[in-house]
């Protein structure tokens, strides 16, 4: 898909199906599973959130894909709001997939402390890497992109937000144009576009997807920012098809987990415990 | 109401609110701050108050004296903070009022680190302030379990006038799942009135006073054996554990509690796959100490492991319960690191091949 194109965004409501012509956003070649290279264009792509939407998953896992077909990446993580869970607990798997980790190492490595390594502003300013920025928990967050915005080139960016309705403080529209705006505000950066990620990990539905969608894409339109994708985990039947969404489908896979998962591939890989 | 994705953290604190709770006295630490973060957002919207003390020690005089009001009193902390609240919790049980603590631990001792642990578990349950008292300690696996435990801690500590401990260790803050909660959910206790609380008699009935100072010595006595006829009745009548595994015939028999209990289900998975026969037993009261219960499921299995994020300390509770009758063994990591299933199962296979118990198992 080609981010910016212009296309009617209809919405199903009730059985209803609604259009949101005023929506920019969405493949004028009809819904599609979106490839990384077309959604994360720019070479600089800073993902907010509020912790719990899936920002880090999102950032992980189109960093790995980018650099699994060759590109030079960079994965900054600067989380400084959540002691645990975050992109650098994947530090082995974005290893091993050549992903340059920009988080603090050493002892530091576990700290909630807030550090802005001096590296981040060197790779903002390289233009041979692409340059993912995972930011951390709500405007707290973004107030580390604010800090960075002198060295933040605008026209090679992307400022993306990544809404889950399911979690406490976005479960409607309201509380996240608000949240927008006060990650824009304190981002000191206009976002550039909205990724639907509505999700209740392991007990997500269709419905949940579905619903989700609803919420973000008016939110979208009370922003005034294209709705770009929605996630879904991979691998998981939710009974969603693609024809349902007028924007791309994103397929991810959740990387970092509890050390309790089942799954035995995915506990290797996961967070905590592969600390030391 | 439709499930959320929640913080453990944050669903603690919405649960606290649904149990009533419009009253927060504590400092934040990492690895809960979302506690009394929530807690200062929701609680103005409620018509609550919340109070970032100066220290946990002010904030655990501060729980002292709303508890006595009667009105539903919360706090939270991790492992340092809860060491400074000590002095608090001593004189809240010894003047016996009802409060919530959460104890999300982190791994020590002194400052240590952010990462999870269970070091402090005979803090929470032997006593960690002075005096012969006891919290009464319930331990979640899972972040609904632990929304849950907190509207059944409100009410156990009003039904016993005894300061109830929510131990979970710094996954059950940090992680994330679904929860749901109840609005039209019963109290898991009959409640009287607080007749008790100081709340300002304007002369129309005697004064009530909150008070852990007796000079008398006869007195005092008197007040202790009050008290521990109350930690008595919780172990008659508040032990509450799970078994997994304990109905099929089993040789090794695992106990553990909290998130630890979660990786040690995926290992009995695993040892289930490799042929092993193994169970567990998760306490979920760590005090009142499920000992009966962890008896009786040893005594199907030819040795137990406990598994902890430790040196070694619910071992030692697994012990009482086990008499010598079994070999008790034990698996802990430290630091911040985690138990991973991987190692459960290597440790049971190691603990198999020890020569008597192989004599055994043959």
């Amino acid at each position: 898909m080609s981010p910016g194109c212009r296309g009617a965004l209809k919405t199903r409501t009730k059985g209803k199906w609604v259009s949101h012509h005023d929506v920019q956003s969405c493949s004028q070649h009809g819904p599609s599973r979106v490839s990384i290279q077309g959604l994360f264009s720019r070479r600089v792509t800073i993902v907010a959130g509020h912790f719990g939407s899936g920002k880090t998953e999102i950032t992980l896992n189109a960093a790995v894909r980018l650099a699994r077909e060759g590109q030079a990446v960079s994965l900054v993580d600067l989380d400084v709001v959540k002691p645990y869970f975050r992109s650098r607990s994947a530090r082995e798997l974005l290893r091993l997939s050549g992903v340059e980790l920009v988080a603090p190492m050493g002892e530091y490595y576990s700290s909630d402390l807030p550090i802005i390594l001096p590296q981040i502003r060197q790779r903002l300013l390289d233009r041979t890497r692409r340059v993912f920025m995972d930011a951390g928990g709500d405007d707290t967050g973004a107030r580390v992109v604010g800090s960075l915005t002198d060295v933040i080139p605008p026209a090679e960016s992307e400022f993306l937000l990544v809404l889950n309705f399911r979690r406490p403080f976005t479960l409607d529209v309201d509380s996240a144009v608000t949240m927008a705006r006060e990650i824009e505000a304190t981002g000191r950066m206009r976002l550039t576009g909205l990724l639907s990620n509505t999700h209740l990990m392991g007990e997500t539905t269709g419905e949940v997807v579905r619903e989700g969608f609803r919420l973000a894409a008016e939110t979208a339109r009370r922003l005034g920012l294209p709705l770009l994708a929605v996630a879904v985990e991979e691998g998981r039947d939710l009974g969603l098809s693609a024809e349902e969404f007028p924007c791309p489908i994103l397929p991810i896979t959740r990387i970092v987990k509890p050390p309790f998962e089942a799954d035995r591939e995915q506990r290797t890989v996961g967070p905590l415990f592969v600390v030391g | 109401m439709a499930k959320k994705l929640m913080k453990g953290s944050e669903a603690i604190g919405e649960a606290a609110i649904q149990a009533g709770c419009k009253l927060f006295f504590g400092y934040p630490i990492t690895p809960q701050n979302e506690i009394p973060e929530y807690m200062s957002h929701r609680l103005p919207q409620i018509g609550g108050t919340f109070v970032q003390a100066e220290s946990e020690v002010a904030a655990s005089n501060m729980i002292y004296g709303a508890a006595g009001s009667g009105e539903r009193v919360f706090t939270s902390s991790s492992s340092p903070g809860i060491s400074l609240m000590q002095e608090g919790i001593s004189y809240i049980a010894g003047s016996e009022l009802p409060v919530v603590l959460v104890n999300i631990m982190r791994a020590g001792p002194g400052l240590g680190g952010i990462l999870p642990s269970q070091a402090d578990y005979f803090q929470a349950t032997k006593g960690g302030g002075h005096g012969d008292y006891r919290l009464l300690v319930l331990a979640p696996w899972s972040v609904q379990e632990a929304a849950d435990l907190i509207q059944d801690a409100f009410d156990l500590a009003d039904f016993y006038r005894n300061p109830v401990m929510i131990l979970g260790d710094g996954l059950i803050g940090q992680m994330m799942e679904p929860v749901e909660f109840h609005p039209d959910r019963k109290p898991c206790k009959e409640l009287k009135p607080k007749e008790w609380a100081a709340t300002g008699c304007k002369g129309d009935r005697p004064t009530n006073i909150i008070n852990s100072l007796f000079l008398d010595p006869a007195a005092l006595e008197r007040h202790n054996h009050k008290l521990q006829a109350k930690y008595e009745a919780m172990a008659r009548d508040e032990i509450r554990c799970a078994e997994y595994g304990t109905e099929e015939p089993y040789d090794v028999l695992i106990v553990a509690y909290g998130t630890v209990a979660r990786v040690c289900v995926t290992a009995l998975e695993d040892l289930k796959e490799a042929g092993i026969r193994a169970a567990m037993v998760r306490p979920i009261t760590l005090f009142p100490f499920p000992y009966a219960q962890v008896r009786a499921a040893s005594e199907k299995a030819k040795a137990v492991l406990v598994v902890e994020l430790s040196c070694g300390q619910m071992v030692e509770d697994v012990r009482l319960a086990v008499e010598g009758t079994r070999p008790v063994h034990f698996y802990g990591r430290q630091g911040g690191m985690l138990v991973t299933p991987e190692e459960v199962v290597d440790e049971i296979r190691r603990l198999l091949t020890v020569p008597q118990l192989e004599a055994d198992h043959a």
